[in-house]
């Protein structure tokens, strides 16, 4: 291939389908620079919700505006409404994480410049995991997203447990990279093709039975799971989740989860019809791994990547629906985005409204919010709403990405897990109302120990309502959502 | 309009009541109180509206579309908001509409800690209570269902007793379980039938083969069932209602259980009618059993509370046991009881936190020759007393005569066990009477009691006419429903024809055809 043809390749179809990554790209490099220089903090600040908000915006008229580029530079990468959609999740996702993010770090003063920069790079790693059609892309993507995740995470570097955090994702991250690779030569191997259109074609399928691509399939599927926190690759979550500062937990519990699900979603040629059960059975197992873990925590950040675990079981629910019914079918893909929106909104909020009780000094446990109704009313009652949201009451978002989820496995005649999955998220709700228990049920302990409240940031407040009030609008009119979707 | 009016209306209070100042109880309380009295005038105007011969219908249904919800077709299925009244939804809104007030205003007495955040979550609990007894939709009942489960989550949790923690998660978590299943059901039965209007579901799910009915059957009624609840789901109610308040009791106890056997009536009688005539012998044992069994609970009992919870136990039965009978006279009563059970155990709680409030004790021993310093409770509580044993002349006796004659009709086995029952009833009853009550006044703490004053006088009376009232002229409730009663009856009775003429005979195609 000469830079002609490459040339040639970027159309005006291809820029309008990468413009939105083209758009972060930019803004990064901007950020970057003006790090640089001695610009104030409100200018890079600027950059970085411009950056954001004309991703948004690009996304927004792919997904509005008629006809989408579809496939585009040689049929490597695919811009349609869904990916548009998934867009909206990734940025939505980044822009809140980052809201939380603005006052967080006051006082350490890191590099926070630094620090803008690297989560403005995770979601273009993102969208190229969502619209990739070629496992190399998806590569891309996923280093993309993986590598400033790793340096978010061990961010507080004078804090041994972000440190600690950071290189343990790194090396677990490490070796699922390594798996996915390796299965990806496995796949090249047997079928001589990376393109999943490609696999698609009936000839192909053939060639993916056989036990040579099955273990590459395995391999590259394990390596996705890890990134979602998947059973039996869940292991790290908790610590990292922990260890990380709190904007970044939220970035890696919606952003990188919402990746992974809409790569798998695409992907679902890669994996037979036989494998449904097999997948179902790995969701309610990775349900219940995360709702019994979530119940024995008394952090709250903890509790909530456990509970993060068990969202990845349910979603992965709806992911086996779709390989034992149509995958074009399209209820599946439309489930995992609903429920992902809601889900974005939820754990972003959550996490983020921990980052604003972290300020007040030390760790979130059950036992520092008690009380927390009568010191705090609003970030109470934002919490309570974010919870009942996790737990799929209806009224929220929550409920409705449960319900499509569900419906999803009921319609592919996964009943009996579906059931499993259901009695499974009532001893969820079990650790989500011990939370809403400290905070409005029960006095604090010790009056002296109670930290006075600080005033939360202007961005922390504009993320918090946004977010709940996102969850509200999904729960109570969903209409424009499933429109959307 | 009016039922969109009378659903939101509470929850407007609760707003309102939201943006008043923490400080300022007295304001709170006050627009709770005109919020549920508007509610109850608009709810009683309704009553007495419905039915009437050439009245406008119009009031008693609205709809307009909600969402569309993806339900596995190619055209997702359209939900509707959609909100209507029959006599069966009547009596409940009724219920619902005149007991709230009632319950504010005996807040007075035992509420005094974040009065704002109670009332908040009392109006929000009346808009999902009458949501879920109006709305025709599968989508929008569930929906108003499980919402209904969150302000008495915070009730229990925030103003209750000792345990209440306890009590409340168990509340929560027992309740969530059957609605989940439910859910499930719902998803099924929208991916069957691609409607979620209750209407034609009604018409088109009758028709559907028996096996598949009852896979619906099964997860309804354990949602259900669990509500009411049914042996042997009962063990949330005594703690949830030991460790309520007052208020959080009667409203639990008058109106949520009701939810349960409402749900059971619409949607496992006359929405899966074969299923429910292949049911009916398992229901009907289980209702009997319940009689029986939570007589006897009740009786084993020490502390106050936990009896009438555990009586409530007992009274439910009957309805399970009436409603499941499938006769007119069953059916009736199953309906009548409903409306009973929450007048005279509403009051009996009413009671017991009036003295609980004075005594701060509920234990049964701790009380004694009471009457002679409280007359006036003294005089209300035997009323009650008798009331909710079924002394004739009084509410609980008609609805308890419907139940047992219908049900001996179907099964003469269950409704002699349910018979006993009454038997039982009014023995712990009246033993916890005469121990409360009577004797000699010997326990110092008793002597200086003050009888009640004109406010909680004043907020029983209604529920006393209205007692007096159901048990001389029961026609002038009854009236308004019998017409749908009639309808989910032709269709019970077209099920068991079927499954006669299948020669698959069941004890109650037997009763049926012996008549």
């Amino acid at each position: 291939m000469n830079a002609q043809s490459l040339l040639q390749m970027f159309d005006a179809n291809a820029l309008r389908a990468v413009a939105p990554m083209l758009a972060l790209a930019l803004g990064l490099v901007l950020v970057l620079l003006a790090g640089v220089f001695p610009l104030g903090r409100a200018v890079r600040s600027a950059l970085v919700v411009a950056a954001l908000v004309a991703s948004a915006v690009l996304h927004a008229n792919l997904l509005l505006g008629g006809e989408t580029p579809g496939k585009v530079l040689a049929g490597t990468f695919e811009a349609t409404s869904t990916t548009a959609m998934w867009g909206l999740v990734f940025v939505a996702s980044t822009l809140f994480a980052w809201l939380y993010s603005v006052r967080y770090y006051d006082e350490d003063a890191p590099f926070k410049n630094e620090h803008d920069v690297l989560m403005l790079a995770t979601p273009i790693g993102m969208m190229l995991m969502a619209g990739a059609r070629d496992l190399i892309v998806f590569f891309i993507g996923l280093e993309l997203l993986s590598i400033p995740l790793y340096a978010l995470a061990a961010f507080r570097r004078d804090r041994a447990r972000s440190v600690e955090a950071g290189l343990k994702y790194f090396l677990l991250g490490a070796f699922a990279a390594g798996f996915f690779l390796y299965g990806t030569a496995l796949v090249y191997a047997t079928t001589g093709s990376l393109s999943l259109d490609m696999l698609a074609d009936p000839a192909q399928r053939a060639a993916l039975g056989s036990p040579m691509a099955l273990v590459g399939v395995a391999l590259i599927a394990a390596s996705v799971f890890f990134k979602v926190s998947v059973f039996p690759f869940h292991l790290w979550v908790p610590d990292v989740y922990e260890g990380a500062p709190t904007p970044v937990t939220a970035l890696m519990a919606t952003g990188t989860k919402a990746a992974g699900f809409a790569f798998l979603m695409s992907a679902l040629v890669l994996l037979p019809a036989s494998t449904a059960s097999t997948v179902a059975l790995i969701a309610v197992i990775t349900m219940a791994a995360g709702n019994f873990g979530a119940l024995a925590q008394t952090d709250v950040k903890r509790m909530l990547a456990y509970s993060g675990i068990a969202h990845a079981g349910t979603l992965l629910l709806g992911v086996a629906g779709a390989i034992h019914g149509d995958p074009s079918n399209g209820g599946a893909v439309q489930a995992s985005l609903v429920y992902m929106t809601a889900y974005v909104a939820t754990a972003a909020g959550a996490f983020g409204l921990l980052a604003l009780l972290e300020r007040d000094g030390g760790p979130t446990t059950l036992e520092s919010l008690k009380g927390l109704a009568q010191r705090r009313p609003w970030v109470a009652a934002a919490l309570t709403l974010f919870m009942l949201s996790l737990g799929g009451i209806p009224a929220t978002g929550g409920f409705l990405g449960k319900y499509l989820v569900f419906s999803v496995a009921v319609r592919s005649e996964l009943t009996g897990f579906a059931i499993l999955g259901v009695l499974l998220s009532v001893v969820a709700l079990g650790y989500y109302l011990r939370v809403i228990i400290a905070m409005y049920m029960q006095a604090p302990e010790h009056d002296a120990n109670v930290p006075e409240p600080r005033p939360a940031s202007a961005a922390a407040t504009l993320a918090s309502i946004t977010c709940a009030a996102l969850v509200l609008a999904t729960g109570i009119l969903p209409g424009w959502l499933l429109e959307l979707t | 309009m009016e039922l969109v009016l009378l659903t939101f209306l509470p929850l407007l209070g609760a707003l309102v009541v939201l943006c008043t100042p923490r400080a300022a109880e007295g304001l709170q309380r006050g627009i709770a109180l005109a919020t549920t009295l508007a509610v109850a005038v608009l709810g009683v105007k309704l009553f007495l509206g419905y039915g009437v011969p050439g009245a406008d219908a119009t009031p008693y249904s609205f709809s307009v579309p909600w969402f569309k919800l993806p339900s596995g077709y190619a055209a997702p299925t359209q939900v509707h908001f959609s909100l209507a009244m029959d006599g069966i939804s009547l009596l409940m809104v009724t219920l619902t509409a005149v007991l709230m007030p009632i319950v504010i205003l005996s807040t007075w007495g035992h509420v005094e800690k974040r009065v704002k955040e109670f009332m908040v979550w009392m109006l929000v609990m009346q808009t999902g209570m009458l949501g879920t007894f109006l709305a025709v939709d599968l989508v929008l009942f569930y929906f108003f269902w499980e919402v209904s489960l969150i302000p008495l989550y915070f009730l229990v949790g925030i103003w209750g007793g000792e345990q209440r923690l306890y009590a409340t998660v168990k509340f929560f978590l027992y309740t969530l379980a059957g609605s989940l299943l439910m859910m499930i059901a719902i998803i099924a039965i929208l991916f069957d039938r691609g409607t979620s209007d209750l209407g034609e579901l009604i018409t088109q799910l009758g028709s559907q083969p028996l096996e598949q009915q009852l896979w619906y059957f099964v997860a309804f009624a354990l949602a259900f069932g669990i509500k009411v609840p049914i042996l042997p789901f009962h063990t949330w109610l005594p703690d949830a209602h030991t460790q309520a308040p007052t208020s959080g009791s009667v409203v639990l106890a008058g109106v949520l259980l009701k939810m349960g056997t409402y749900g059971l009536l619409r949607f496992c009688i006359q929405m899966l009618p074969d299923a429910a005539v292949a049911a009916a012998p398992w229901m009907m044992a289980l209702g009997a059993i319940g009689i029986l069994y939570g007589a006897l609970l009740a009786w084993a009992q020490t502390d106050l509370k936990r009896l009438i919870a555990c009586s409530s136990v007992s009274h439910l039965g009957y309805v399970v046991l009436g409603l499941f009978a499938l006769t007119p006279a069953g059916l009736s009563g199953g309906m009548l009881q409903m409306v009973n059970h929450g007048i005279s155990t509403g009051l009996l709680f009413l009671l017991v936190g009036m003295i609980y409030e004075r005594r701060h004790s509920r234990a049964l021993d701790a009380f004694g020759g009471v009457a002679t310093v409280m007359p006036v409770f003294a005089l209300f509580w035997v009323f009650t007393v008798l009331s909710s044993a079924g002394l004739p002349g009084l509410n609980g006796f008609v609805g308890e005569y419907l139940i047992l004659l219908g049900s001996f009709q179907s099964s003469p086995l269950w409704s002699v066990i349910g018979l006993t029952g009454v038997i039982f009833g009014a023995v712990y009853l009246l033993m916890a009477t005469r121990k409360m009550l009577f004797g000699a006044c010997t326990n110092p703490e008793n002597q200086h009691l003050t009888d009640i004053n004109a406010r909680e006088i004043g907020l029983m009376i209604p529920l006393v006419v209205l007692a007096v009232w159901l048990g001389v002229r029961p026609n002038d409730f009854m009236g308004k429903v019998e017409p749908d009663l009639a309808k989910v009856h032709r269709r019970v009775a077209e099920a068991q024809q079927s499954t006669a003429a299948l020669g698959d005979v069941t004890p109650v195609s037997e009763g049926v055809a012996a008549r």
